[in-house]
């Protein structure tokens, strides 16, 4: 096959040239300082260090939320043969390619486990969990070790999945092989059936497991589809804000965020879908060792924060991105992708934080301090990621089709 | 370049010009000239291709479609529906409790709302685009033009209709040939009546009446009486896998369907830890008391059960003469024992307890009468009798005062 011929967008339009280097390693800066704020406020409480620990994996799993979450859109685009998403593919694999990163930020949460620390989860203190006739039970699952093997397992599919999908694309800018397209859609439906299988089990490990009595089997659905919910309103939110920037002006149209619009009207359903299912088993059954968990999130003040989710996080904005008008007005869709990303945090801070935090306003000062120490983080990562490489497939053999795209 | 009309199938009438079909070499001679008509101001038009071709809309004009709007009326139309149905049957019509929750739930409800917006939903998209674009349309003027065909495989063609208020078969030429029309055809209005296919009527006929059929086998079945099991169209839960009382299972390792209890269970209400009550001992010793009221109503209760339960054999006031005894001795039955009279010495003699103990547990040949009898009817029955006994043993002290001058005149009567 003959090479695809490059399609000259212009090295301004597709590169972040002219960006400073500095604002990465700022971005670092940044995350650590408000790492040590929030340790410094943790510290000073007396269960500080607990809210500390959950804010941390709550902020954790929704910056892992948006690294796979975009990977898994990567692959969607790849499965589909999806001619439109061609301009936008490259944004949700530099959200996407931050596999090592996450593995460094997950160190905090899995080594203290093996100095037998039970701060963040219960079973791992040996002794009470040797009291319990159900954590006993369950103590050749959840013990240190084979929690870590099993993050290790986690981390690898994610790694080689994300490489893969990454370099190969990476390796069509330069050759602009066509057979390159084939072959990542090749591989793009066994790789959604590794990143599913893996996504539910690491939230079973690193987020029901707070919970060790409680079980559901949905719960990797509904952690993956907020956070599919919460990387397409990034992706919409990162092609924005480029595109302020003077990047990908003529390339990234209303045509596309019309389509990227659809996708997230489309996960906020499917979110609301499957959090309804759960609920409505759980509901009906009454039986009360699965009732517990949602007695923990209609008490206190997290009964707001429920309510506040099916208000926020899908009946307010179905309606908001119902209309076809809405989804093609960039100020409406960029509020709606904005405001849909901070209801994904909330939404993760409530499966982490009502069985620790049953009084009071539900969120304070350490858990911003983690919400914005971990996005400078992962940001920093995004924009080396970025500054690297062109914003878009340059030549890929659907480039002109995606460019040309018009919604019927 | 103007051809004649090719269609000459139905001479008999005059063909009426429908419309006039211009062919186009390319998807973008279709779009320039379908801006063209568009200014042009004409209404009754279209444009046709075999594939969708990006800008038609814009160049015809079109406006945003109003199917939106029906489908999310009927989307709402069914959500609202289906809550109303369920709040209806549920809550108000027929108020049936599931699971002790509320009889109107709102969690149940939620994925009947879902279905049923969803389905309406489909409906109104489904036929909002037939009604939308006139269709279903089986005879469009156009096909009344041979080349037309090609608009499902090569050709672009743009079609004004004749019933367009601005037609005027020569300036629509005009435009279409100025537009760059490869090709411009006059179109003509179908002649005659459709007709359907020979045989089709009857056959949809035939098919109609066998599918009656069934329904009528169906309500036959049900009207008929029949001495074999009726045909059950709705199964409902009316057959179920079940294992009859003291039948074999495969389950349990001793075959046995029906399960005994497990060790020391004991039946809802078996305890008996009031010995009074169930055994009629305090202490091991005959009760002379009753664990039960004394009073009127469990006289009442007394006499009412002592009359169904043991006035047959005992008779109604107790002197051992009932209706069983008195057939007995008509009948010469041979053994037969006259009953207890309950005014003996050594009944009257026997303590409450004693009593009770002998209706529960049955004497010489009276049976048991614990299966039958609750012990507190058991008690309200000893009562009676009780009351019974003193009736026959009475003191003129036991006679109200104000009763007794009565009592003692009649007993001076000769």
């Amino acid at each position: 096959m003959t090479p695809h011929p490059a399609i000259e967008l212009g090295r301004q339009q597709t590169t972040l040239d002219g960006l400073s280097p500095r604002i990465a390693p700022a971005l670092r800066i940044a995350g650590a300082a408000a790492l040590a704020i929030g340790g410094a406020l943790g510290l000073a409480r007396q269960d500080g260090m607990q809210l500390f620990f959950r804010a941390y994996l709550t902020s954790y799993c929704f910056v892992l939320g948006m690294v796979l979450g975009s990977l898994l859109l990567v692959l969607l685009l790849h499965v589909s043969r999806a001619g439109w998403g061609v301009v936008v593919r490259r944004l949700a694999e530099v959200l996407a390619d931050h596999v090592p990163l996450m593995v460094v930020l997950f160190l905090p949460i899995a080594l203290p486990l093996f100095w037998g620390s039970s701060t963040l989860y219960e079973w791992a203190d040996g002794q009470a969990a040797a009291h319990d006739e159900l954590l006993r039970h369950k103590a050749p699952y959840l013990n240190p070790m084979f929690f870590a093997i099993r993050a290790a397992g986690y981390f690898a599919v994610w790694w080689l999945v994300a490489r893969f999908f990454v370099d190969t694309s990476a390796a069509q800018d330069a050759s602009g092989d066509p057979r390159l397209t084939v072959r990542m859609e090749r591989a793009s439906g066994p790789a959604i059936l590794l990143l599913g299988l893996t996504v539910t089990f690491a939230s079973f490990d690193w987020l029901m497991s707070l919970d060790p009595r409680w079980t559901s089997t949905i719960y990797g659905v509904y952690y993956y589809s907020g956070a599919v919910v919460g990387a397409v309103a990034l992706w919409i939110l990162a092609a924005m804000i480029l595109q302020a920037g003077g990047r990908l002006k003529d390339v990234i149209t209303v045509e596309h965020y019309h389509d990227l619009g659809k996708l997230l009207f489309a996960s906020v359903v499917f979110w609301g879908y499957i959090g309804f299912s759960q609920y409505l088993l759980i509901w009906y059954a009454n039986i009360p060792e699965e009732t517990a968990w949602y007695r923990d999130r209609q008490s206190g003040p997290w009964l707001y924060v429920s309510l506040a989710l099916v208000a926020g996080h899908l009946v307010v904005p179905f309606f908001g991105l119902l209309s076809r008008e809405t989804k093609r007005n960039k100020a409406i869709l960029g509020f709606w992708a904005a405001w849909l990303l901070v209801f994904h945090w909330i939404d993760v801070s409530w499966l982490v934080m009502p069985n620790l935090k049953r009084e009071g306003f539900p969120w304070g000062p350490i858990d911003l301090c983690l919400a914005a120490s971990l996005a400078c983080f992962y940001l920093a990562g995004v924009l080396r990621r970025a500054m690297d490489r062109p914003l878009v497939p340059v030549r890929d053999p659907r480039l002109a089709e995606s460019l040309a795209f018009e919604n019927f | 370049m103007i051809e004649e009309p090719t269609s000459t199938e139905d001479k008999e009438q005059a063909p009426v010009v429908a419309g006039l079909v211009a062919e186009f070499p390319s998807p973008e001679a279709l779009v320039a000239a379908a801006a063209k008509v568009r200014d042009a101001g004409y209404r009754f038009w279209d444009a046709h291709s075999p594939f969708p071709v990006h800008g038609i809309e814009r160049a015809m004009g079109i406006r945003p479609t109003k199917l939106p709007w029906l489908v999310f009326a009927a989307g709402g139309a069914g959500a609202a529906g289906a809550l109303l149905l369920q709040w209806w049957t549920n809550a108000v019509d027929y108020p049936y409790l599931v699971s002790g929750k509320p009889l109107f739930s709102f969690p149940a409800n939620i994925p009947i709302i879902f279905e049923l917006m969803v389905l309406l939903s489909a409906f109104a998209a489904f036929g909002g685009v037939l009604v939308l674009n006139l269709l279903p349309e089986y005879r469009h003027p156009a096909f009344s033009v041979r080349r037309f065909v090609r608009a499902t495989s090569d050709g672009f063609f743009i079609s004004i209709a004749a019933s367009d208020p601005k037609f005027d078969a020569g300036a629509a030429r005009a435009l279409l040939e100025s537009a760059g029309a490869a090709a411009i055809d006059v179109c003509y209005a179908p002649a005659g009546v459709p007709r359907l296919p020979a045989g089709l009527k009857w056959s949809l006929a035939v098919a109609g009446l066998l599918a009656l059929l069934p329904p009528l086998w169906i309500a036959r079945q049900r009207q008929v009486p029949s001495d074999t099991p009726r045909l059950h169209i709705i199964q409902d839960m009316d057959f179920q896998p079940r294992y009859a009382p003291q039948g074999v299972g495969r389950f349990f390792a001793d075959r046995r369907a029906t399960r005994p209890p497990v060790p020391h269970a004991v039946d809802v209400g078996g305890l008996q830890t009031d010995s009074h009550f169930h055994r009629g001992q305090i202490n091991g010793q005959w009760a002379a008391t009753f664990p039960i009221p004394v009073d009127r109503e469990q006289m009442e209760r007394g006499r009412d059960r002592y009359n169904i339960y043991c006035a047959p054999c005992h008779g109604l006031a107790g002197e051992g003469d009932g209706m069983t005894h008195q057939r007995a001795v008509t009948r010469r039955e041979p053994g037969w024992v006259q009953p207890r009279s309950l005014h003996a010495q050594n009944v009257r003699e026997q303590p409450a307890g004693r009593l009770f103990h002998t209706i529960t547990h049955g004497l010489n040949t009276m049976p048991g009468y614990a299966a039958q009898i609750p012990a507190a009817d058991r008690w309200a029955i000893v009562l009676y009798v009780r009351a019974l006994q003193r009736s026959q043993h009475a003191a003129l002290d036991d006679v109200p005062p104000e009763l007794r001058p009565a009592l003692l005149q009649e007993s001076t009567r000769p």
